[in-house]
């Protein structure tokens, strides 16, 4: 059964096909007034159109094209007298029938068009299915792979509902999410502009549909839809929607991976959701979730890094300014006692003397324990500057020396100095170098009771003839080539092997009496231990419990490449 | 007399330097903020200037830059008190132009020792001026 329709202004031809047509159970209706064809050709659905040649209320060829110009794909046959007629004519129609045609040949004849229509028709919708599966795969994929290259959780939002543009074409979305900005927010993507009233009951709607998942259950964000946050995204603001888009077919979807929800969706679209549609639909709500968790996570991360940088920041400025708080004061007791002790105040008494130099003593001691104290703060800050030169070890050992010689001497403590000769120079900060080995020595004048030696010796070693306590494997493995080696031994208190370990931790101080007479802040050795990793150098020990200690550190052997890098980065 | 100028805002640390300088023969004087301290300086045009780094209103750097950069004050010599010791303070200090560092807690004998080294070089230089 097919649809068919004539053009033409003669009764005998319309006579002859409606008589043809009804036998063989065709619809039929014919025109022969330009503005009824038109209109007929505009609402109803024709299979086939059968045009006369010689009609005379226009020529044939112009209502051809007319009829093109309203339905591309429909079939023309003309209807001539012979089968002579022009090429223009030609190209435009799918046959024609002559005067000479029977019946039975006009009936293959349309038969034959109209089968051949019915299969382009059916090859047509095939591939048009095809291309939309294919359209929407790929807008999934696509959607998919822009999901996997952002930590952004706004824009995870956006790309979500742009895909759904792009595979759906929907009327109106309604994303409820709780994972961008800082508060829930209702964000509508709409073709057309929307009421106040008409975003009252979206935002009431929206919020029902968001407690109906969560029935029975605790809410996981309490909202109301009169202080909901809205964002409204309109693509032609020219046009409105009404209340009649309650009525369109939609679609709702969680936004949430297990226990974690970040918000839900509605989707509103004038004609009706396929099945595909709503797999599409469920796949990219719920692709979303995973890349949503990934940024939380991200951002959680992202979050306590900005809080350990500021509690790094303010851990250095609490040091700077105790530092600065400390030492201010410090400098007036120093010098109070400075000048009652300089004696431009007049003579002090013999006990006004001795309590003065204990307070001097201890007011050193705090300065001491300030500086060891911004010193660790600024290795651990990596704050701290070195500046590497070729340092002969020797001038540092003199120098170390003799600036205690004097404290050595107050308790009548000799030092010795065993030099091994032609030792080559390292690469060093002689600063510091000074710096540790100032606090190894006058360690050893502390714990060296009065009248005894204390040696500080030099020499030079490969890192296999180095012998050390099993404790210290980890620090010394790192070790490799040539090294000079400064130790100093004392005859002191010592240390007992299980304390060992311990010896360069922070505040480690080993807990005695004696410790605690000659005090110190418990940084020195750390200090020590951090300033010879800084030389690519190592500090370790060897002790015997009251028989003394030795300590000794370890400075590498520059070769000139090493000397060149360490001075291009001091 | 040599004219020194303490510029101080620990009143403390202030009396003690005036103190000992004082007994030491020089003429003392002193401002407790570096605005005042600026002040006093291009007016008295003192000898030898100590300057505290952390005070209010101007700090002891941009003293130091201001009269350092001016030709006529660039020459007196200017000993900086700084609390903090850092390299980078160091540096500061040193684009500054200061002369002589001391970091707190100091000893009141070494900024005397100080004190004495540039005023005798002043001295000197003065000497040699004349000589050219």
């Amino acid at each position: 059964m097919a649809n068919i329709f004539l053009i033409t202004d003669r009764d005998s031809v319309v006579k002859k096909y409606e008589k043809l047509c009804l036998e063989n159970s065709h619809i039929f209706s014919n025109s022969a007034d330009i503005s009824i064809i038109e209109d007929m050709l505009n609402s109803e659905n024709y299979d086939l159109v059968l045009i006369d040649n010689k009609i005379k209320f226009s020529s044939a060829i112009s209502v051809i094209k007319k009829i093109k110009s309203i339905k591309d794909n429909i079939i023309i046959i003309l209807l001539i007298e012979k089968d002579i007629f022009d090429k223009d004519i030609s190209k435009n129609i799918n046959g024609f029938i002559t005067e000479d045609f029977d019946e039975d040949l006009i009936l293959t004849t349309l038969n034959i068009n109209l089968r051949m229509r019915n299969s382009l028709q059916k090859l047509s919708d095939t591939n048009k299915d095809l291309a939309d599966s294919l359209y929407r795969l790929n807008t999934l994929y696509n959607t998919s792979s822009q999901f996997a290259g952002t930590l952004d959780k706004e824009k995870l939002i956006d790309y979500m509902i742009e895909g759904l543009d792009k595979s759906l074409s929907f009327s109106l979305t309604c994303t409820l999410s709780f994972c961008n900005y800082n508060e829930p927010v209702l964000i509508l993507n709409s073709l057309y502009e929307i009421s106040d009233e008409l975003m009252n009951a979206i935002k009431l709607r929206t919020v029902l549909n968001y407690k109906s998942l969560f029935e029975g259950k605790n809410i996981p964000y309490n909202i109301d839809e009169n202080s909901l946050k809205v964002i409204k995204y309109v693509k032609y603001p020219a046009n409105r929607f009404n209340f009649t888009l309650f009525q369109f077919d939609n679609m709702f979807a969680p936004i949430a991976l297990g226990e974690n929800f970040y918000g839900c969706i509605e989707i509103f679209k004038e004609k009706h959701f396929t099945s595909e549609d709503a797999k599409c639909f469920q796949t990219i709500a719920q692709q979303v979730s995973l890349p949503l968790k990934s940024a939380t996570l991200y951002q959680e991360i992202i979050e306590t890094n900005k809080k350990l940088e500021k509690l790094e920041k303010l851990k250095s400025e609490f040091i700077s300014i105790v530092s600065h708080e400390l030492r201010t004061p410090l400098t007036s007791i120093k010098n109070s006692i400075d000048i009652l002790l300089s004696g431009r105040c007049g003579e002090n008494s013999q006990s006004a003397e001795k309590f003065l130099s204990m307070a001097k003593q201890n007011v050193s001691r705090l300065s001491g324990i300030i500086n060891d104290l911004l010193d660790i703060s600024k290795i651990e800050a990596g704050k701290m500057d070195f500046h590497f030169k070729p340092v002969n070890i020797h001038s540092v050992v003199d120098y170390v020396k003799s600036a205690l010689s004097g404290l050595a001497k107050e308790k009548n403590i000799e030092i010795l100095v065993n030099e091994t000769a032609d030792l080559p120079e390292i690469m060093a900060d002689s600063q510091r170098l000074e710096q540790v080995l100032t606090n190894l020595l006058s360690n050893a004048i502390k714990f060296t009771p009065d009248g005894k030696k204390i040696t500080i010796s030099t020499e030079f070693k490969n890192t296999s003839q180095i012998q050390y306590h099993p404790c210290f494997f980890d620090d010394m493995k790192k070790l490799s080539g040539d090294y000079i080696i400064v130790s100093v031994e004392d005859e002191g208190i010592g240390i007992a092997e299980n304390e060992l370990l311990h010896v360069f931790d922070k505040f480690a101080q080993i807990e005695n009496s004696l410790s605690r007479k000659v005090g110190g802040s418990g940084l020195g050795l750390p200090i020590a231990k951090q300033l010879l990793e800084a030389h690519k150098g190592a500090i370790w020990c060897d002790s015997e419990l009251n028989k003394g200690s030795k300590f000794h550190f370890a400075l590498p052997i520059a070769s000139s490449a090493v000397k060149e890098n360490l001075i291009s980065i001091s | 007399m040599k004219k020194i100028l303490i510029v101080d805002d620990e009143l403390d640390i202030v009396e003690s330097l005036k103190f000992v300088l004082e007994t030491s023969g020089y003429s003392c004087y002193t401002a407790l903020n570096g605005e005042d301290g600026l002040k006093l300086a291009k007016e008295l045009i003192p000898d030898l200037i100590i300057l505290d780094v952390m005070m209010p209103k101007i700090n002891g750097y941009k003293i130091s830059r201001l009269l350092k950069y001016d030709n006529k004050y660039k020459n007196i010599p200017i000993l900086m008190i700084t609390a903090r010791s850092q390299e980078e303070d160091k540096l500061i200090g040193e684009e500054t132009g200061a002369d002589e560092y001391v970091t707190k807690p100091f000893d009141l004998e070494e900024v005397l020792r100080l004190v004495e080294k540039h005023l005798s070089r002043e001295i000197d230089g003065n000497r040699n001026k004349q000589n050219a």
